[in-house]
């Protein structure tokens, strides 16, 4: 085995074979900075290499492009607060908050470093688990992947902020979303409206593009202003390189939590990002900072996502079955080679699976490397007015956001998550678990029939159940016995929002726990209509939903207050809220108004027509530098566009 | 001067219209295939390794793309196709397995007719049923005696349906159970022991499965069978030596199943499906010169030995590559389903299975 990774390594001594493979790096790290592009697009494009090359470079290259999209993806989420690719979700949230902070070079030095941390740790398990993955993987039952989700799903529970009950809501509306298209164990296509664009469910990427991504650049553009609140990087590099050494353990359980979740199969990076986000929440003492900049918020995810397409692939090579969309495209490409992965691979292609172990070292290794490379330069966008970063930004997502289908309802998608998505924020509904029940919901549903309809009610006596049961119900009870310790102690009590002077109803709550009820409403009222098989986890999220959902609306008009908005904290700075969400509205006006745009009249016409005006208007750029600016950035999607195959909708009119 | 300018002028003319005249319709040219599924899966990879053939074989050397377009599970991919793609040989649709049988169920929301497309070229594939040594089944004819069968499955309708059908054409009702994420979980499960009946493609088979055989923790059973050019059922060319289905028919009830409803939904479902399951296709005006060197090009893939080593034996598993026009005929049958098969075929799932497709 020690010869043939040493053989594998020496493969690398071809000058071409190292330059392809930083090649892929490239490719996979403007795929994870730009939002919206995912993997997936990066390999595709790599695809048609495949059948020029040999296998052992044509892999590297694949490979490398796979192995540093969640690293890269950090930047676009730390900077603008826009996830890079959905997995970036939490490093959005807690990186970004940093990044307003002033502290960019913190949060980005701390993220590319648990990065590669956790794909490293990954290809570890990768190697190890060669010889042991395959009875453990036999030991896996549909009962133990149920188990797995439910799991997942109790993590969120950590998540739910400082309203339990909006916390719960946004969990079960996740879960609501995530089961429009098919069912997974019935013959019924749920919640498509008539809609072919809903008929294989909502796109994850479209998902954390509207609900994160919208909805910041919305509040950013409102405040005006740079993204950083103080002058210069902050702490600087270092702190975020003692940060990782300092919650080095936590990195170690965020790449197992990854590996783990990659080995599962339905369960990829973004389970596996969101999943060690609550383990670090749940596993601190002061959890005070979490949702307003704290690293432990990053690093865990961070080395999960890195470990998690690590993970994806040891089904993929042992089993042939893939673990994600990128490792189906490897999978795919070692058919092409006449190479089938499975029991056999070991025996007959060892040298192959250690080319792959390689590639993806190193490609994290030199992805991290162009990271920090790139950083100081980018880490100075945060202190340029954001009204010159926000539509290329927008652009960029609206792109994107297009590639999923290319299809008309991708724009409008991402419109409506937008405006779903700064409707939460602002009243202070937390965006983590609509994300965690989205991700869950297909995956909980199609396991939970296969255990009932595999095994009866027998399951519940296995064994692997019942650990894992105990893995749920045990560290919630610990927290509870030390939180009454702790009780007995007086601990200094954090204010959250002034005392309410003011009793008027929320605008926005009120719409937001109005569109919750609606939605709940006509889930529930279209889940009794389905075929059996098909019923249950519908009227599960929604009939909840709706009562809890009706008890919210209550609270809200009689003048609840919504206390602090942002997740992060750091808006809470008593501006008067009325006038800023005004400011917000006339800002989603705009975004509403491109996208509409570049349906009606096509990507090009109203891309350029959008930065023009945006920057002279709000960026108080000259008219004739403002039309020079958005031909040049017209000029660069377009370089982009022709680089990575992407396609543009043409528009309506034009045609 | 003005007269040599105007010779100048001519001859540069002339030079011009006859190279343009000499030159392949396809010089220079972009062909786009559209491929309704996400980058990576099976019909895709196969696409992908026929482009660059396509590329040196059609005389012009056009730059051949693949274009996918997942979406309504390939539904909205093969409507746009139907609906956009303009008759100058320069869009194709690569229509996967799942845009067959959603069209040939008549799925309410199929906007395309294969019947007015062109077929360029069709290719298929087979598949093995086998099951555990558990249920004590050691021949396909012992199915209808055995117990405890439990077939897994994707959620329906899909290419499960075939098995399904050939179940009940055999008198045999395992228990299905619904909700796999593919088929590759499906075969997990079975190693594992959650199932005892399952059914997998050949390559799948060759490649997966046979290894269980040696090891005596799967018994091969049959296969679907395959059809020969003028429409007989024979044996799979990739695993000659299992019976097909219609022979084991023949074995549990002493005579053939020819002019059952049960042997025509199943028919159709292995013809449509499995048989001329990966068709390429032109849109319906394509000019008949433009499909002709499309055609041709076909025949010269065939006989190129590189194709015949990297495509031919690891895609396309032995399975022939017909040129289009020589089958459409054929093929266009093959997708006509009477009114009667396909109001059997829903029954059967809603009757026995509960599933409304």
């Amino acid at each position: 085995m020690v010869d043939a990774a040493l053989n594998a390594l020496a493969t690398f001594a071809s000058p071409l074979r190292l330059g392809l493979l930083l090649v892929g790096v490239l490719a996979g790290l403007v795929v994870g900075i730009l939002p919206g592009l995912g993997g997936i697009v990066a390999i595709s494009l790599l695809l048609p290499l495949i059948f020029r090359l040999d296998p052992p470079t044509a892999l590297a290259t694949l490979t490398g492009a796979l192995a540093v999209v969640y690293t890269a993806d950090v930047i676009t989420s730390v900077l603008v607060g826009t996830p890079g690719s959905p997995a970036a979700a939490p490093t959005a949230m807690e990186g970004h908050a940093l990044a307003r902070q002033g502290q960019a070079a913190r949060a980005l030095a701390a993220a590319f470093l648990s990065s590669v941390a956790g794909g490293l740790l990954g290809v570890v398990g990768l190697t190890l688990s060669i010889p042991v993955a395959r009875p453990l993987v036999m030991l896996l039952g549909s009962p133990e992947l149920f188990s797995f989700t439910v799991l997942g799903l109790a993590y969120a529970g950590s998540l739910l902020g400082r309203s339990p009950l909006r916390g719960l809501l946004s969990g079960l509306l996740g879960l609501l979303l995530g089961l429009v298209g098919p069912a997974p164990a019935a013959a019924e296509f749920r919640y498509t409206f008539g809609q072919l664009y809903l008929l294989d469910g909502l796109s994850l990427e479209v998902l954390a593009l509207g609900v994160f991504g919208v909805a910041e650049v919305v509040s950013l553009l409102a405040r005006g202003g740079a993204i950083a609140r103080q002058a210069g990087l902050g702490g600087g590099w270092w702190d975020g390189v003692r940060d990782v050494l300092t919650h080095r353990w936590l990195v170690v359980r965020g790449a197992l939590i990854g590996v783990w979740a990659g080995i599962l199969p339905a369960i990829g990076a973004t389970a596996a990002s969101w999943m060690a986000y609550g383990h670090a929440v749940a596993t601190s003492r002061d959890r005070d900072r979490f949702g307003r900049g704290d690293v432990r918020g990053i690093v865990a995810p961070e080395s999960a996502n890195n470990a998690a397409t690590a993970g994806d692939l040891i089904p993929t090579l042992l089993f042939s079955v893939p673990g994600g969309p990128a490792a189906a495209v490897i999978l795919g490409a070692l058919y092409a080679y006449g190479v089938y992965p499975g029991p056999r691979l070991i025996q007959d292609h060892l040298d192959l699976v250690y080319v792959i172990v390689w590639s993806f070292s190193l490609a994290n290794i030199l992805g991290a490397a162009v990271c920090f490379a790139l950083s100081p330069a980018v880490a100075r966008l945060t202190h340029i007015p954001f009204a010159w970063v926000a539509p290329p930004l927008l652009v960029t997502m609206a792109l994107g956001a297009y590639q999923t289908t290319r299809h008309a309802g991708d724009l409008l998608a991402l419109l409506l998550l937008g405006l779903l998505g700064w409707a939460m924020k602002r009243s202070g509904w937390p965006r983590a678990p609509l994300l965690i029940g989205f991700v869950l919901a297909k995956p909980m549903e199609r396991y939970f029939w296969l255990t009932v309809k595999l095994h009866g009610w027998s399951w519940l006596g296995h064994p692997g159940v019942l650990a894992i049961a105990a893995l749920i119900v045990v560290p919630p009870l610990v927290a509870a016995v030390r939180r009454a310790r702790a009780q007995s102690r007086p601990t200094p009590g954090r204010g959250v929002g002034a005392p309410a002077t003011d009793t008027r109803p929320e605008p926005v709550a009120v719409f937001m726990a109005a569109v919750a009820v609606l939605a709940f409403g006509l889930g529930a009222g279209q889940g009794l209509g389905f075929q059996y098989d098909a019923r249950l986890m519908p009227l599960l999220a929604s009939v909840p939903g709706l009562f809890l959902g009706v008890v919210q609306l209550a609270r809200v008009v009689r003048g609840e207050p919504v206390g602090p908005v942002d997740e992060e904290g750091v808006d809470d700075d008593g501006s008067p809220q009325r006038p800023r969400v005004q400011a917000e509205l006339y800002g989603f006006g705009v975004v509403a108004a491109y996208l509409l745009g570049v349906w009606l009249v096509g990507f090009h016409v109203a891309s350029f027509g959008f930065v023009a005006l945006l920057l002279w208007q709000a960026g108080k750029v000259r008219p004739p530098l403002a039309v020079l600016s958005a031909a040049a950035a017209l000029a660069c999607f377009q370089l982009l566009a022709a680089g990575f195959d992407l396609r543009w909708p043409t528009g309506l009119l034009l045609r | 001067m003005r007269r040599a300018g105007a010779l100048v002028l001519t001859v540069v003319l002339v030079w011009a219209l006859a190279s343009s005249a000499g030159a392949p319709y396809y010089a220079g040219k972009v062909v786009e295939i559209v491929v309704p599924t996400s980058p990576g899966g099976p019909s895709d990879i196969l696409v992908r390794a026929i482009a660059p053939y396509l590329e040196k074989h059609i005389a012009g050397n056009p730059s051949v793309r693949v274009r996918n377009m997942p979406g309504g599970g390939t539904i909205l991919g093969s409507n746009w196709f139907a609906l956009n793609a303009k008759p100058d040989g320069l869009t194709l649709l690569a229509a996967p397995v799942g845009s067959t049988i959603a069209y040939i169920v008549r799925n309410p929301a199929v906007r395309y007719d294969f019947r007015n497309f062109k077929l360029v070229a069709v290719s298929g594939s087979g598949a093995v049923f086998y099951v555990s040594p558990r249920t004590g089944v050691r021949r396909a004819a012992d199915l209808p005696q055995a117990r405890d069968l439990v077939m897994g499955s994707p959620s329906p309708p899909g290419n499960v349906l075939t098995a399904i059908v050939a179940m009940d054409l055999l008198g045999v009702n395992p228990k299905v159970v619904f909700g796999f994420e593919g088929v590759g979980p499906a075969r997990l499960a079975f190693e594992r022991g959650e199932l005892t009946l399952d059914f997998q493609s050949t390559i799948v088979y060759v490649t997966q499965v046979q290894p269980l055989v040696r090891a005596g923790r799967a018994v091969p059973l049959m296969t679907l069978g395959y059809l020969d050019e003028r429409g007989r059922v024979v044996r799979d060319p990739a695993v000659p030596d299992l019976p097909t289905v219609y022979e084991v028919y023949q074995q549990i009830h002493g005579r053939k199943p020819d002019g059952l409803l049960r042997w025509k939904a199943f028919r159709a479902l292995f013809a449509a499906g499995w048989v001329y399951g990966r068709g390429l296709w032109a849109p319906g005006g394509t000019p008949p010169e433009v499909l002709r060197e499309l055609h041709e090009a076909v025949d010269r893939m065939n006989r190129d030995p590189d194709f015949q080593r990297d495509v031919a034996q690891r895609l396309l598993e032995g399975y022939a590559l017909h040129r289009g026009d020589r089958v459409e005929a054929v093929v266009h049958r093959n997708l006509q389903i009477t009114l009667d098969v396909v109001k059997f075929i829903r029954d059967l799932m809603r009757d026995k299975y509960g599933q409304e497709i």
